[in-house]
């Protein structure tokens, strides 16, 4: 294997590692800031990296624009999602959850 | 907040604003790009219209629904809808006029060369502007929401 296979096989784990803490997140955490909290940064870091080992692995000139364009905009458009969930949410008048919550017991 | 009968006033966040000003241009190109390479990959008017539309819905998430329904003609929108439903007749019927099948593009070859490839083109273009406007379209509706008696845009 090539030095260039080894770092795009070492890229798609850690984008699998934290694609796997965003899911752990959005299962385990308590209420939606938490929740888009995990999910956008994890999330937007597990699928960069997993796009940079696609970017690295594929020979093809245009495909590898292709797939960093992708990566751009996913680091552009993702957090911004997540910062226009949030913010909605905030409209909506829902309360953060807090340790209070949790001392008062069970699922928010 | 605000009781559910009324909506809370909108207010916009230079977050999003600024990441749609950047974003909308190459999400519009890329809608485009798909529609193109419905001819020979993956891709085609439906789909790149859907994308081409959604530039729309970005804008009024971003800067406000209400704001967008007035910067967006209504019979624009229509103008869109129509102008490709009527391409796409005019192509197919037009095939047909010249003695060939519902849209035989080869009947156009001795007057436009690669007849068939700018033919699923044009085509691909119609059907992408007819998806954009209904989306669109169906949006603005849908954003109007029950409560309005003068409700529809299109309707």
């Amino acid at each position: 294997m090539a030095i260039s296979e080894y770092a795009a096989v070492a890229l798609v784990a850690g984008g699998a590692f934290f694609g796997l803490v965003a899911a752990v997140g959005l299962v385990r955490l308590p209420d939606v800031y938490t929740r888009t909290h995990a999910a956008s940064k994890s999330d937007t870091l597990g699928a960069v990296l997993a796009l940079g080992g696609v970017a690295l692995v594929i020979d093809a000139q245009l495909a590898t624009v292709k797939a960093v364009f992708l990566l751009l905009f996913m680091f552009l458009t993702n957090p911004t999602a997540a910062h226009a969930i949030a913010r909605a949410a905030r409209d909506q008048g829902i309360e953060p959850w807090t340790t209070d919550d949790a001392d008062a017991g069970g699922e928010p | 907040m605000s009781g559910r009968d009324q909506a809370p006033l909108y207010v916009e966040s230079p977050i999003i604003m600024t990441t749609v000003r950047v974003v909308a241009p190459f999400v519009l190109t890329f809608g485009l790009f798909i529609m193109l390479h419905g001819a020979d990959s993956p891709g085609g008017g439906f789909q790149g219209g859907v994308i081409a539309g959604s530039v729309v819905m970005m804008t009024a998430f971003a800067f406000g629904i209400d704001a967008t329904r007035e910067w967006i003609d209504a019979r624009a929108i229509v103008g869109l809808t129509s102008l490709g439903v009527l391409t796409f007749a005019g192509i197919g019927l037009g095939a047909m006029a010249l003695d060939g099948a519902f849209l035989q593009y080869d009947v156009y070859a001795p007057y436009i060369s690669h007849a068939s490839k700018y033919g699923i083109e044009l085509v691909e273009l119609a059907i992408g502007g007819i998806v954009a406007g209904v989306v669109v379209g169906l949006f603005f509706v849908l954003s109007a929401g029950f409560g309005h008696a003068d409700g529809g845009e299109e309707a």
